[in-house]
């Protein structure tokens, strides 16, 4: 067992650790910030350099050190780190416990990795469980009414979410008698498929596992927690839930079932068509929702719904043809990178715009261009993003996951997803017009220290690159979309 | 004859006892009905062989977590007033049993494959194996000691004056 | 091994059986009319060492016994982790002692975490 390919996970429990016990000791807390930096740095460079090899899995197969597993793990690196970056001014209202907000960030970045590598049912609802409490504390951390609502609502429901993943996994181990992903795959297959159709074990724990997982991504019948915990957390902990959650969420369904419930071709369909359904329905519900909201954050929490369905997407093309669409999963994974860019350059956008006017409803954004012109521009450039129109990234990689959608067959779907962002455009240009020609209610400049503006200027810059230039994360991702089959 | 009995009774008492927490008005009794039921299990899982996993049942279940929801209860202030009000009743009511009706379709009608071999009788001895030796489950052991340390974390910062 | 369970199982029975007996004779004695019965006020009120109950009996608990559930929740948790191991101690070996000393120095780090931020001190 070789120690030296979990140096990023071991590196960011170090780190954790670290940040605890300084936080002890040490009076000054940036320096408390510039450890957990430090740790992200370290394992994401880590990641970087292991990139290109092959490596057997370890732990007895419970852990996949695959490019899938490499290109998620920098992916959730450098979302901590940006969110890291962008709390910069944010913390101050933690009084005393900004050791725990980093270390708690660290714990659950670690969990996030652990899931996007584990090839086991066990160690996977382990790691779950990890990122989940740690996030379920990060959102009640400002200790006031709305915030502690906020993650009452989302450990209620997040336990009866996992409950149910749990019991699916329990069903699929009862009817195959294996954990690991890549023996229940053979168990599947060694079984004639009247034997699998009659039973209604697996199917029912194919079902559940969905159920569970769609809570994390907010897709639709399990959406109810998004606005509430969105509102209510502090906006830092609400950009990394939108992004790191749910890039999570989908690293974690991608591996299921496609190392689990890929291969017999039928099964596969018909967990496509499940995706496919709840595509349709998330896209509908959550631009029909966002488009009386009147609180930015809620907003931006129904968009997240919104593009949990695009994303799901490219979940169906994934399960109607999985053998022959690489492009399916590489833009799923192109589409997760492009929509971490974009959705932490708005949300850094609207931190330090709240921070200063202490509001997050829309309506007190007007204005800001004159207040905050680089703020605004931002701000409007990620939201133009999100509506899929060049030269941002969010319209390449609308663009690969249609085509592979049109390409297997399920143009259906693209047509309704198209409506969609054209629907979904009326409500983000809502707040464009606000900001640009609205009348401010004061003259004063919007302040931001240097921390935040770094990381706005690295998300924005990445989301012209990637619309852009889309070529390398393309390839990148093409090379992640190739599980480790086993 | 004697497990069919013991599994009866205790089946039963178990899901009283969780119709119990559900329905009882007292928060308090609905709290003592839940570790009644945590003790019904430990007694199903006497019934399946799994002895270490009953002991352990009782020892975090009873001992532990039990003690937390009373400190819990009997910390709130207003607890004498019971439940609020919940006018879904019927409508959680109809869904938890076609979801029953479900779950017993789903168990019944699949044709489980049984292991051919008796279960081991002793079970802390391949326990320890499977979760210690290098060919078994040591990553996720370690990594729900990452778990304790996040919810300790956790609990404090949340608990802890502002 | 199921026969000493199903020992314990009998030895619940019978607890049950003696504690439901203990008032249920009484009442069903007093009903058949074979014992005398007088209530009066004096025999109908609580007994409670012949004091009567100062303020109400239900109060709020103080909440620092929470910290100390919650720190012997973790460190419970964690002996259920070192059972089996101290069972088969000398046949696991050093890497399993290892992973052990791992296990048991993270939660620790929770416990002096605790233990500094001054969560177990009573005020």
């Amino acid at each position: 067992m070789n120690l030296a390919l979990l140096i990023p996970e071991i590196t960011l429990a170090v780190f954790a650790v670290l940040v605890i016990l300084l936080d002890l000791g040490v009076r000054q807390k940036t320096v408390l910030r510039s450890v957990a930096l430090a740790g992200l740095v370290i394992a994401g460079g880590v990641t970087a350099a292991m990139w290109g090899g092959s490596y057997p899995a370890q732990f007895s197969n419970m852990l996949a050190v695959d490019h899938f597993a490499l290109f998620f793990k920098l992916l959730f690196a450098g979302i901590a780190f940006l969110v890291i970056l962008a709390s910069a001014d944010y913390v101050d209202k933690f009084a005393r416990f900004q050791g725990e907000y980093y270390a708690l960030i660290l714990l659950s970045t670690l969990g996030m990795m652990l899931m996007a590598a584990t090839a086991d049912l066990i160690s996977l609802y382990i790691a779950l469980e990890l990122t989940s409490i740690s996030l379920y504390v990060l959102v009640g951390f400002l200790k006031d009414r709305k915030s502690t609502e906020a993650s009452l609502k989302y450990l209620l429901l997040g336990a009866i979410a996992s409950a149910v993943l749990l019991y699916g996994m329990a069903l699929i181990f009862g009817y195959t008698g294996q954990t690991q992903l890549g023996a229940i795959a053979r168990a599947i297959q060694s079984m004639p498929p009247s034997a699998v159709m009659d039973s209604p074990a697996l199917l029912m724990g194919i079902v559940m596992l969905i159920a569970g997982f769609g809570f994390k991504i907010a897709a639709v019948p399990f959406q109810m927690w998004v606005p509430d915990v969105y509102e209510g957390a502090p906006t830092p902990v609400t950009a990394y839930l939108s992004v790191g959650s749910k890039a999570a969420g989908f690293a974690i369904i991608l591996r299921v079932f496609f190392s689990a419930f890929g291969m017999p071709d039928w099964l596969s369909a018909n967990w496509g068509a499940i995706f496919a359904v709840l595509a349709v329905i998330s896209m509908i519900v959550g631009n029909v929702a966002a488009i009386p909201q009147a609180n930015i954050k809620r907003l931006l929490g129904y968009s997240s719904i919104a593009q949990a369905g695009y994303l799901m997407v490219g979940l169906a093309t994934f399960g109607f043809a999985p053998a022959s669409s690489v492009l399916g999963q590489s833009g799923i994974l192109f589409f997760l990178a492009s929509y971490a860019l974009t959705n932490l350059g708005a949300f850094i956008a609207v931190i330090a715009i709240s921070n200063k006017i202490g509001s997050d409803e829309i309506a007190d954004f007007a204005g800001m261009f004159k207040r905050a012109p680089v703020l605004a521009l931002a701000l409007t450039f990620c939201l133009v993003s999100l509506i899929g129109m060049p030269p941002a990234a969010g319209f390449m990689a609308k663009f690969y996951i249609f085509s592979a959608a049109a390409q297997n067959g399920l143009l259906w779907l693209v047509v309704i997803a198209a409506i969609n962002s054209v629907i979904s455009a009326y409500y983000y240009l809502r707040v464009v017009k606000v900001m640009w020609s609205g009348e401010a209610a004061s003259g004063e400049k919007v302040p931001s220290s240097g921390a935040p503006r770094l990381a706005l200027f690295i998300c924005c810059l990445g989301v012209l690159l990637l619309g852009v230039i889309p070529g390398l994360v393309m390839r990148l991702a093409e090379v992640a979309g190739r599980l480790f089959a086993f | 004859m004697g497990l069919a009995a013991a599994y009866w009774i205790m089946a039963v008492v178990a899901v009283l006892a969780a119709l119990g927490v559900v329905f009882l008005r007292n928060v308090f009794r609905a709290a003592l009905s839940l570790v009644l039921c945590f003790i019904t299990v430990a007694g199903l899982y006497i019934t399946l062989s799994a002895d270490f996993l009953a002991a352990v049942q009782i020892l975090v279940y009873v001992g532990a977590i039990s003690v937390l929801i009373i400190l819990a209860v009997m910390m709130t202030r207003e607890v004498q007033q019971g439940s609020p009000a919940n006018r879904l009743k019927i409508p959680a009511f109809i869904v938890a049993a076609v979801v029953l009706g479900i779950m017993i379709y789903t168990v019944t009608a699949t044709s489980w494959q049984v292991a051919s071999a008796a279960p081991l009788a002793p079970t802390t001895v391949p326990l320890a194996g499977k979760l210690f030796s290098e060919s078994g489950f040591i990553l996720p052991v370690e990594i729900a000691a990452m778990l304790i340390l996040a919810a300790i974390l956790g609990a404090i910062v949340i608990a802890r004056e502002k | 091994m199921l026969a000493n369970y199903g020992l314990i199982g009998l030895f619940f029975i019978i607890v049950a059986l003696f504690s439901l007996s203990m008032p249920i004779i009484p009442i069903v004695l007093r009903y058949l009319k074979i014992v005398p019965s007088h209530p009066g006020p004096v025999k109908n009120s609580t007994f409670e060492c012949g004091v009567e109950t100062i303020g109400k009996t239900w109060v709020q608990f103080n909440f620092h016994y929470y910290f100390y559930a919650l720190v012997f929740l973790a460190i419970d948790v964690l002996v259920v982790f070192l059972y089996p191991w101290a069972v088969q101690l000398r046949q696991l070996g050093l890497f399993s002692f290892f992973a052990v000393l791992v296990l048991v120095f993270i939660v620790v780090i929770g416990y002096v975490y605790a233990w500094k931020k001054k969560v177990l001190e009573w005020k």
